[in-house]
């Protein structure tokens, strides 16, 4: 104990490194402590391998019935509807400011019936999101989150531009103002995942249904993905 | 000691039936000789197919995960799979490389393993060849591997590839030393360097306890410096993945690369079956000295499946080593063998010497 103060207190004073096993007594300790350590840990090994109940990998595509993602995995950005189908996005675009990639696009529009800006449609480019949750953490009415269905892939990049918003109007706490349920009615216009500005522009795909033909015209002013001859494409397949 | 031997089994290697069978026809020599190669290739590849799964599955579960799960039942057929990806991948050399020396580097490292695979004596009669100087021929000629390592990592013209060879070299120079020190002990006991023989003198107990002490000491000796050899985990600093990418095969791909690949594995039994038949008596049963009734049971057991069973205990134990150590530094493994491994040694070999001089045994061991 003496020998090991001491080499506390002055551990280079030669300037050279110590080597436990060129000590008096260092040698065959420093065998012993080694051999002891590593039987240690293969102890530790040895059963994780005869307990099979210790494995901890999900076993994905056979468990997907009972699969449960963590609560802060972050895979699909969904705006918040309460349960009566509200959100209550108020087209700031703070998050649209925010995306470092610009992935984010809100479009507002003035209610037809107050004239107040609202949102339009909110959408969202998940094929070039890096999922930083930035939009999340900005967003001061709390209306958006990462949820946890990772099952993204799909055959058609298209789908990767998609809405949001379920519906184009004002945000939840000023329609509940609203009192007359056929003035609420007139403020509000649902839309849909892939109508209006976006490259799927409510065509057909496997796996996608086709939009109605008035939705799919509807590009709230800004044109460019929403050409004629994709709209007219879209409705010849539709029939 | 004659029991098994001599009457129950007729120990006879490939090499000595053809040689017997040369007088009477050339063909049945030559058939003898095409059985010895093709049975040797034969089992390299499932050799290596079966230890390739195993090693997975059982680091899997070592780690707290499955393995290979999906292709055939618990991903029995993964390594099928992977072989034929394997064969039919893209084989790339590099543009600056040395390509006569990279295509012969692999083919070197196999040959290093298929000429020991030769020699090991893994049942009487599963025997290719019995070299009378059978364990300084296993040393020499598994430099062959290291050879290959060497010129893998030169003609790959890539500064990692030229770090993990040189490692390589380093590590074989110096663990060969405590390997070789480590065999001279059974060496000296057993009084010969036939490795039939050397299996023979272990039929009445394993040198692993009837050289008292020493033989233990021997067998750890061999068997850590065995795996630096083979550079195996915990001493694979030649491959080194978190340093040097992957080493001496940084720039092999394809079949080339699954040839360095199938002589590691193919390498890890040889050190199991080499450990075996020096200290735990090859292909002899297990026998407690008078106990007649239990040697009986015992011999019923068939040497084949006596060195398979020893064997597969080394491998395991090796797999172990593997997913439980972390890797040691450059520096730590030259310690480990010229501070630590060589004066055991040393101190081991004169131990064994004077006892086999001054005949200072409790037991006849000849």
């Amino acid at each position: 104990m003496m020998q090991a103060t001491d080499k506390q207190e002055n551990p280079t004073r030669s300037g050279l490194v110590t080597a436990p096993e060129l000590k008096r007594h260092g040698f065959f300790r420093n065998v012993f402590s080694g051999i002891k350590s590593l039987l240690e840990g293969m102890k530790v090994t040895f059963h994780y391998l005869s307990h099979p109940s210790t494995v901890v990998t999900q076993q994905y595509p056979e468990n997907r019935a009972t699969l449960k993602m963590m609560e802060r995995y972050r895979a699909l950005l969904t705006m918040i509807h309460d349960e009566n189908g509200l959100h209550k996005c108020t087209g700031c675009q703070i998050c649209h400011d925010n995306c470092p990639n610009a992935s984010i696009n809100v479009v507002t529009r003035s209610n037809p019936v107050s004239g107040k800006k609202e949102l339009d449609r909110y959408i969202w480019r998940m094929d070039s999101c890096t999922f930083c949750n930035l939009c999340v953490q900005v967003c001061p009415f709390g209306v958006l989150k990462m949820d946890g269905s990772f099952e993204g892939a799909v055959y058609d990049r298209r789908l990767f531009v998609f809405t949001l918003n379920h519906y184009a109007g004002p945000a939840a706490g000023l329609l509940a103002k609203v009192a007359d349920p056929e003035e609420r009615k007139k403020m509000i216009e649902p839309r849909d995942r892939y109508s209006g500005p976006v490259p799927l522009n409510g065509q057909e795909l496997a796996g996608v249904k086709a939009l109605k033909k008035a939705e799919s015209g509807c590009c709230g002013g800004s044109g460019g993905c929403c050409s004629d001859s994709q709209g007219s494409q879209g409705s010849k397949e539709m029939k | 000691m004659t029991g098994i031997t001599e009457n129950i089994w007729q120990a006879k290697t490939v090499a000595q039936r053809a040689a017997e069978a040369l007088p009477e026809s050339v063909w049945f020599a030559l058939g003898y000789m095409v059985l010895g190669v093709v049975g040797v290739a034969a089992f390299i590849a499932v050799l290596g197919m079966g230890l390739i799964y195993a090693e997975r599955k059982i680091a899997g579960h070592f780690q707290c995960r499955l393995g290979p799960m999906r292709v055939g039942w618990h991903g029995i057929f993964q390594t099928v799979a992977d072989t034929l990806k394997l064969l039919l991948k893209e084989d790339v050399v590099p543009a600056q490389a040395d390509k006569f020396l990279h295509i012969l580097a692999p083919l070197f490292t196999l040959l290093g393993t298929i000429l020991v695979l030769a020699v090991l004596p893994m049942s009487p009669i599963v025997h290719v060849s019995d070299v009378n100087i059978g364990v300084v021929y296993v040393g020499a000629v598994s430099g062959f591997g290291v050879l290959g390592i060497l010129l893998g990592g030169w003609s790959s013209n890539n500064k990692w590839s030229l770090l993990g060879a040189m490692r390589a070299g380093a590590q074989i120079i110096s663990y060969e030393i405590s390997a070789t020190l480590a065999l001279l002990v059974v060496v000296l006991f057993s009084g010969t360097l036939r490795l039939s023989e050397i299996v023979e003198s272990q039929a009445a107990g394993w040198w692993i306890w009837r050289a008292h002490g020493v033989g233990i000491v021997a067998f750890l000796l061999f068997f850590i410096a065995s795996l630096a050899e083979i550079n195996r985990t915990p001493f694979d600093i030649p491959e080194g993945e978190s340093e040097l990418t992957a080493g001496f095969h940084t720039e092999y791909s394809g079949m080339r690369f699954a040839f360095f690949f199938l002589a590691e594995f193919i390498n890890m039994f040889i050190v199991a079956a080499l450990t075996a038949t020096l200290f735990l008596g090859g292909w002899m049963p297990f026998h407690i000295g008078d106990f007649a009734g239990f040697n009986a049971i015992m011999d019923m057991i068939p040497p084949g499946l006596w060195f398979t069973g020893k064997t597969a205990f080394l491998v395991f134990l090796i797999m172990w080593f593997r997913w439980t150590f972390p890797r040691l530094r450059v520096d730590q493994l030259m310690r480990l063998e010229w501070k630590v491994l060589l004066p055991i040694g040393f101190a081991n070999l004169i131990a064994a010497a004077v006892v086999v001089l001054f005949n200072f045994y409790f037991f006849p061991v000849r």
